[in-house]
């Protein structure tokens, strides 16, 4: 269940600044006015790319596990279970689609930024070796704002950890589809989410290493404004498409029927 | 403190790569730029003799003169860096050279041009690279490593620390952003430290600072370096993975 009708039926758009009704948001959550996408959930995203209810749930998932104690995090963490509904800020399953069986990872931006941490790499991981072991392509949906601060040099650790996964799944001969959406930054960017055979992003999805704001700060540049953008990267060569949120579930249909 | 370790690391004085390429290995050749876009003077790829064998050493250079720091970017790698770094790694890879990294970096480049050229596929190659190595390889932090540069320098067999050196996840400034007006240092939540890394397993070896550090170094490197030899490529590989596996997987 979506967990934002707690905030009202309407909400404004953060970029036409006009106030929707829920409604009119529709299942894919973009604004009828302006086009704006509102950033889906784990739930959401499972639901666009999953026919029917076929989505099973890996089994024993890692769970909540807490190395350091960093002053207010506990809270914090509680605080995205309560918002979210979800234990942590990754979900995998087993996925059916267009007739095609696959594993389906997804990031949860509502879920402190999709940050990379003990249990979304553990999670990870996990997802990857059952697509090893079951011989399914894996498709990611990934949105993170990088390795979560808070649990520190293990975060970072998380990085080489999934993309050696990842890699052996690739040297398996399987499929690997990741979706960048907004957004992709940092760890996650400079790790796996550039592995996969074909890289997708959502339009308007932010995807790039240092955030802008220590860019700005530390360069003293004025940014372009089309930065770190999905039609940037794309331009610059490094995505094969940019794909507008409507017609994403085709286009992975299509991708899984070619593989 | 943490400050004044952060003060002494980011000091002009601090051992530099250079110093410890320039004591450790003779007939040193440098390799230039990444075959593709230019060269990166923030790092420096090339191999010479140690221990008797040719060796591929990568050394993130900070500069000690106003003129080197910003000829280097203060140390910050661009893509073009890591790219030269992994024609680098083909070519230990190929030769069976052992690969020495030595760390004194900020984070990552950040303007606009690092993020127009890749950087994130440069440091992901940079990682993958260093992760198949079929000989082995050894990181040292002579100074500070953070984020997604140093992990990709630092994805090793061995990792040696100075005893004042340190590794993060972000910068400490960064990090104590988050942390807002504590009274504890940060180094009291979040392990950084050499001694502090040794004790969770990530370091292992810290190297004492003192007038011979250089000695101690090269003697840390030889002893290690010793026993990676006698090793298959598959057990240097697995070695690695099963290493930082035991390091991140989740207790209960
Ligand atoms: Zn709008």
């Amino acid at each position: 269940m979506s967990h934002f009708p707690k905030k009202g039926l309407w909400q404004q758009c953060p970029r036409c600044h006009r106030h929707v009704h829920r409604l009119e948001w529709g299942q894919l959550r973009i604004c009828p006015y302006c086009g704006y996408y509102l950033r889906l959930t784990a739930k959401q995203r499972i639901q666009q790319l999953t026919t029917g209810n076929d989505f099973i749930r890996l089994p024993k998932l890692a769970e909540h596990t807490v190395p350091f104690t960093f002053p207010g995090y506990q809270q914090k963490l509680a605080q995205a279970r309560e918002k979210t509904g979800l234990k942590e800020a990754f979900v995998a399953g087993q996925a059916q689609l267009a007739g095609a069986t696959f594993i389906l990872g997804v990031m949860d931006s509502h879920f402190m930024m999709g940050t990379l941490n003990i249990v979304v790499g553990a999670r990870l991981r996990q997802a990857i070796e059952t697509a090893k072991q079951r011989k399914l392509p894996l498709i990611l949906v990934i949105a993170s704002g990088g390795a979560r601060m808070q649990e520190g040099i293990l975060s970072l650790l998380q990085m080489n950890t999934v993309l050696a996964a990842y890699d052996a799944l690739n040297a398996a001969g399987l499929f690997t589809l990741n979706i960048l959406t907004d957004p992709t930054m940092g760890g996650v960017s400079a790790s796996f989410a550039f592995a996969a055979d074909i890289v997708l992003a959502e339009a308007g999805a932010t995807i790039g290493f240092a955030g802008k704001r220590v860019i700005e700060a530390t360069s003293h540049e004025v940014l372009p404004t089309d930065f770190q953008t999905a039609d940037s990267l794309y331009r610059q060569g490094q995505l094969d498409a940019v794909v507008q949120r409507s017609n994403l579930t085709a286009v992975v249909s299509q991708l899984l029927r070619l593989h | 403190m943490l400050k004044d370790q952060l003060k002494q690391i980011r000091s002009s004085k601090r051992l530099s790569a250079a110093t410890v390429i320039t004591a450790l290995t003779t007939d040193f050749f440098a390799l230039h730029g990444d075959g593709y876009q230019g060269d990166d003077p923030a790092v420096t790829v090339g191999f010479g003799r140690f221990m008797r064998q040719t060796v591929l050493m990568i050394g993130v250079n900070r500069g000690a003169t106003i003129q080197q720091r910003l000829a280097y970017h203060f140390g910050a790698v661009s893509p073009a860096g890591y790219r030269k770094v992994n024609r680098g790694l083909k070519q230990a890879a190929k030769f069976h050279w052992p690969v020495i990294s030595l760390i004194n970096m900020p984070g990552a480049a950040a303007d606009v041009a690092a993020e127009r050229t890749g950087q994130s596929q440069a440091i992901a190659a940079t990682i993958r690279q260093m992760g198949q190595l079929p000989v082995p390889n050894i990181a040292v932090f002579l100074g500070e490593g953070q984020s997604g540069g140093a992990l990709a320098l630092a994805n090793c067999n061995r990792i040696l620390m100075l005893g004042n050196s340190l590794y993060s996840v972000a910068s400490p400034e960064a990090v104590q952003a988050i942390l807002k007006n504590r009274r504890q240092e940060l180094t009291a939540y979040l392990p950084m430290t050499a001694p502090q890394l040794l004790k969770l397993g990530l370091a292992d070896q810290v190297i004492t600072e003192d007038q011979h550090t250089v000695q101690r170094l090269q003697r840390a490197l030889t002893t290690q370096l010793t026993e990676l030899q006698t090793w298959s490529p598959a057990k240097l590989k697995q070695q690695r993975q099963a290493k930082y596996l035991a390091l991140v997987a989740p207790s209960d």
